[in-house]
């Protein structure tokens, strides 16, 4: 299930991050790198021997002071799963990975949209799920019934 | 009865034979798919739901028309008449019982296919006018289609044509009279050349229907509803209407061309002339029951798949079938000339 | 004539010159328009939805068609956004089974159980083995009932209508059972954190029995119909072909992963509920075209039944629900919990800070992921195969939105 981590180091280095923040968690195996290396981690981990052919879901979280990204890679060779993270200010770019993993296409497109972010690199970064003018979502910030609405009901 | 009349009365009785196939047949298929499907079909208008069509018919002759902006007008307009009056005009040949049809004709078996070949431009104009991609992909499948079938199905009938020697469908069934070997009758689909040809009919009058396998014009999985994508009230009911009474007519051919027509085996001649109408009858909703059936049963095949199977199967296989014909039909004469 | 590729680059559609992608660009353009004699010809871009019979609920797919083939094909999702995930974040953990059956609505059990399991995983909740069983024979009932309706479907979607309503018959006497069970046809809300709503009522059991064997001689009947018809042999074989690289890197899951000859079963690799006791056989196609997906399908709704008699013999004694609290407050933490539901891989990913509800609760959609690989694969085949091959990987729009 968890790989080993003196590998991961390793291939992290490699990629332009050698003092990558690797913990073990309830979620598995948890890398939190810079944004600015996440594409080329990411490539590095495919390429790997480690064979992390398939990025299994990509999900944002508002943590209340930025987005927190979160990629979630499985080896089906090697049964081997790692969770990426990386830290984007609110209404910031994000490049597209879809490079490496064409499974990202639609869920960056969610993400960007949901949490007010911008992709870059992204070959159709047109919003997916609602309409424009729609404010993010998923953002802490944005409500979906306002005080007065709740006492109004 | 003056001679006006004489012209105007079978017109007439065709045009309330097609209107009450109609609403039969409209009526059987969904009986008929209903219980195929393990479901009841209509039940609520009147018993079994026997006045539904009627209801139907009603509701479509009493809702709005709809002209949508985009169409070319004329050819909008145009196009339901142009599918209608051909299968109309098929009517007129058909030989109910030796003396009970529309029009004797020579070329009776030329005639309705001539006729029926003029339906697939009432669909093309259909489709490219109704100013809808669906529709003009409709249209466009239907035209190949029918072009590519019409040519398997022509061919289909010629052994039956060299076989009884006449294009005249009276004759036709007439040569059907008799048996072999004493019991079996001798209809053509009985006969091994016939029975080819008798599948190769069944093969192309379907594409020619726009049935069920070969469905391709009004695919309703793919192309939502085809050329009649923007047709609304008695406008649709029109080209409905003309499917129904084209299959009427194809099977019609069918059953006269391969079985026996009004005849029926080892019954006394004199009873079978009063009820040959029946019989008749009787046949051809058999035949469209089989079309139905298949229709209930069949998915759909692929329109590249839908051309090859015409052009590269059906087509040699019905000149290869014209040949053997040709050949057999001059050595039994042969045979029979020498003894 | 300018050349296909530079259009696309020009548009930001291919991958820079010497950089490594592992499919075609998704509703990218292949080929300029091409004249015959000097005319020009233009693409025909046609809308297909979301109001199309075929296209599995409101799925909008923008072709470009040069004649009947298909040149590019774009999805365009959003018609059935609830905010499912947004609307979790104010709903106690005891209700977000409630909104995982209006996700994936034809396998509602698979929603509920990986939110449960994501709630039991943070909580670190023990359940009984009853529970454990009865989510099994509740799953696998579901997936029978859930793949009845891709069948029935995916048929209709070739034109054949009789054996949808076979097929249909059959899903009734499922959601007849499954209503007995939970008291629901569709939105059951019977997996909880902690366990499930209720116990087998008296004589279930011999009536999920005898659905079983009944279903044995069904499920080679339907294949008959279906499957044994050259028309639709010729309608599916070689169609739609996903190889095994391109299937991982869309990360595909499910049946439509196996169908491409990985072999990858979540009830497999990590078990959850009952599925480490159970004996079942995972199919794995090789070609990865859309008749091995239907194959895939066909012989897990086999081996589903398999699993429902084993469930039932099985079935230990004592409680069917763990003892918790009525309102669930699980500890600051972060889980993926995942299922392997009718469609693929069904997973939650839940960040909780403690409190009522949950902080983050992101649903994973197997669907979402198909729907990705259709941009890929559907260039180069005709209109009908759109549907074929929409219809063999079997998406679910209700948990595409969201």
């Amino acid at each position: 299930m968890l790989p080993d981590e003196t590998v991961i180091k390793h291939i992290l280095a490699d990629a332009g991050q050698s003092d990558a923040d690797i913990q073990e968690t309830a979620l598995g195996l948890v890398c939190t790198l810079a944004p600015s290396v996440v594409a080329s981690a990411l490539a590095a981990f495919k390429e790997s021997e480690l064979d992390f052919a398939t990025l299994v879901d990509l999900m944002g979280t508002d943590t209340g002071e930025e987005i927190e990204l979160s990629y979630h890679l499985r080896s089906f060779t090697r049964d081997e799963e790692i969770h990426i993270k990386c830290r984007v200010a609110y209404d910031s770019e994000i490049s597209s990975v879809w490079n490496t993993y064409p499974s990202a296409l639609m869920p960056e497109r969610e993400t960007a949209e949901l949490f007010g972010l911008t992709l870059s690199g992204h070959p159709n970064p047109k919003r997916l799920l609602t309409t424009d003018g729609v404010e993010p979502l998923l953002r802490k910030s944005s409500v979906i019934r306002t005080l007065q609405e709740v006492r109004d009901r | 009865m003056s001679d006006v009349l004489s012209v105007i009365l079978p017109v007439l009785a065709a045009v309330g034979l097609m209107l009450a196939n109609g609403v039969v047949l409209i009526y059987m298929l969904r009986k008929v798919l209903g219980h195929l499907h393990l479901r009841v079909g209509p039940m609520h208008v009147g018993w079994h739901g026997i006045l539904q069509t009627v209801a139907d018919v009603g509701k479509l002759l009493t809702k709005e028309d709809i002209t949508p902006t985009n169409v070319d007008k004329a050819l909008f307009f145009l196009a339901p008449a142009a599918v209608f009056v051909p299968s109309l005009m098929a009517y007129a040949a058909i030989p109910f019982s030796e003396t009970w049809s529309i029009t004797s004709l020579d070329t009776g078996l030329l005639y309705t296919f001539a006729v029926l070949s003029l339906v697939p431009l009432g669909i093309l104009m259909a489709g490219w006018s109704s100013g809808n991609k669906w529709a003009l992909l409709g249209g466009m499948r239907a035209a190949a289609q029918q072009i590519a079938y019409e040519v398997p199905l022509l061919l289909s009938v010629l052994p039956i044509v060299m076989l009884s020697g006449s294009l005249d469908l009276v004759e036709i069934v007439a040569a059907q009279g008799g048996y072999w070997l004493g019991f079996v009758p001798r209809w053509f689909v009985l006969h091994p050349l016939g029975f080819v040809a008798s599948v190769i009919f069944l093969i192309a009058g379907l594409a020619e229907l726009n049935q069920t396998p070969f469905d391709m014009s009004e695919a309703e999985s793919e192309l939502v509803a085809g050329f009649a994508s923007e047709y609304s009230a008695m406008k649709f009911g029109l080209l409905f209407l003309s499917e129904f009474s084209n299959s009427f007519i194809i099977s019609a051919l069918g059953v006269t061309l391969f079985f026996g027509g009004w005849t029926l085996p080892w019954i006394p001649a004199d009873v079978v002339a009063k009820i040959g109408p029946v019989i008749f009858m009787l046949k051809t909703y058999i035949g469209i029951a089989v079309f139905m059936w298949i229709r209930g049963t069949y998915p759909r095949v692929r329109i590249d798949q839908l051309m090859s199977l015409g052009w590269k199967r059906l087509i040699p296989i019905s000149l290869g079938l014209i040949m053997v014909t040709g050949i057999a039909i001059k050595v039994v004469e042969t045979v029979r000339g020498v003894s | 004539m300018t050349d296909a590729r530079d259009i696309a680059t020009e548009a930001g559609m291919l991958a820079p010159e010497g950089t490594h992608h592992p499919g075609l660009p998704p509703a990218g353009i292949r080929r300029a328009p091409e004249g015959v004699d000097g005319l020009t010809t233009e693409h025909l871009i046609i809308n297909m939805g979301p109001q199309h019979p075929s296209t599995h609920g409101v799925l909008r797919m923008i072709v470009e068609m040069d004649g009947e083939e298909i040149v590019s094909a774009e999805a365009s999702i959003g018609y059935l956004h609830r905010g499912i995930e947004k609307l979790a974040e104010h709903r106690q953990y005891n209700a977000l089974g409630t909104l995982m059956d209006r996700g994936d609505y034809v396998s509602g059990i698979h929603g509920e159980l990986a939110s449960a399991l994501a709630v039991e995983k943070l909580m670190e909740i023990a359940i009984p083995a009853k529970a454990d069983y009865l989510r099994v024979l509740l799953s696998e009932i579901n997936r029978i009932a859930s793949h009845l309706v891709w069948f029935g479907t995916f048929g209709l979607d070739t034109g054949a209508m009789g054996q949808f309503l076979y097929a249909m018959r059959d899903r009734e006497n499922l959601v007849d059972i499954l209503e007995g069970i939970t008291g629901a046809r569709m939105m059951f809300n019977y997996v909880r954190p902690g366990g499930v709503l209720a116990d087998l009522p008296a004589g279930m059991a011999a009536k999920i029995l005898e659905f079983c064997s009944g279903f044995d001689k069904y499920i080679e009947e339907h294949h008959d119909l279906l499957g044994g018809n050259e028309i639709f042999q010729h309608r599916v074989k070689g169609i739609g072909a996903i190889d095994r690289d391109t299937a991982l890197a869309f990360g595909l899951s499910g049946a439509n992963l196996r169908g491409s000859g990985v072999a990858f079963d979540v009830r497999r690799e990590r078990p959850y509920a009952a599925y480490g006791e159970m004996e079942f056989d995972v199919p794995v196609g090789s070609t990865g075209d859309s008749w091995d997906r239907y194959m895939v399908r066909m012989e897990e709704m086999r081996q589903s039944n398999r699993m429902i008699r084993q469930c039932l013999e099985g079935m230990p004694e004592g409680d069917f629900t763990a003892k918790v609290p009525r309102v669930l407050r699980p500890p600051e933490g972060e889980v993926y919990a995942a299922v392997e539901s009718s469609r693929g891989e069904t997973g939650i990913h839940l960040v909780s800070q403690g409190g009522d509800t949950p902080y983050r609760f992101h649903y994973k959609a197997p669907s979402l992921y198909a729907l990705q690989a259709l941009e890929e694969i559907l260039p180069g085949h005709l209109l009908a195969d759109v549907v074929m091959i929409i219809g063999s990987t079997d998406i679910m729009l209700g948990e595409i939105d969201r």
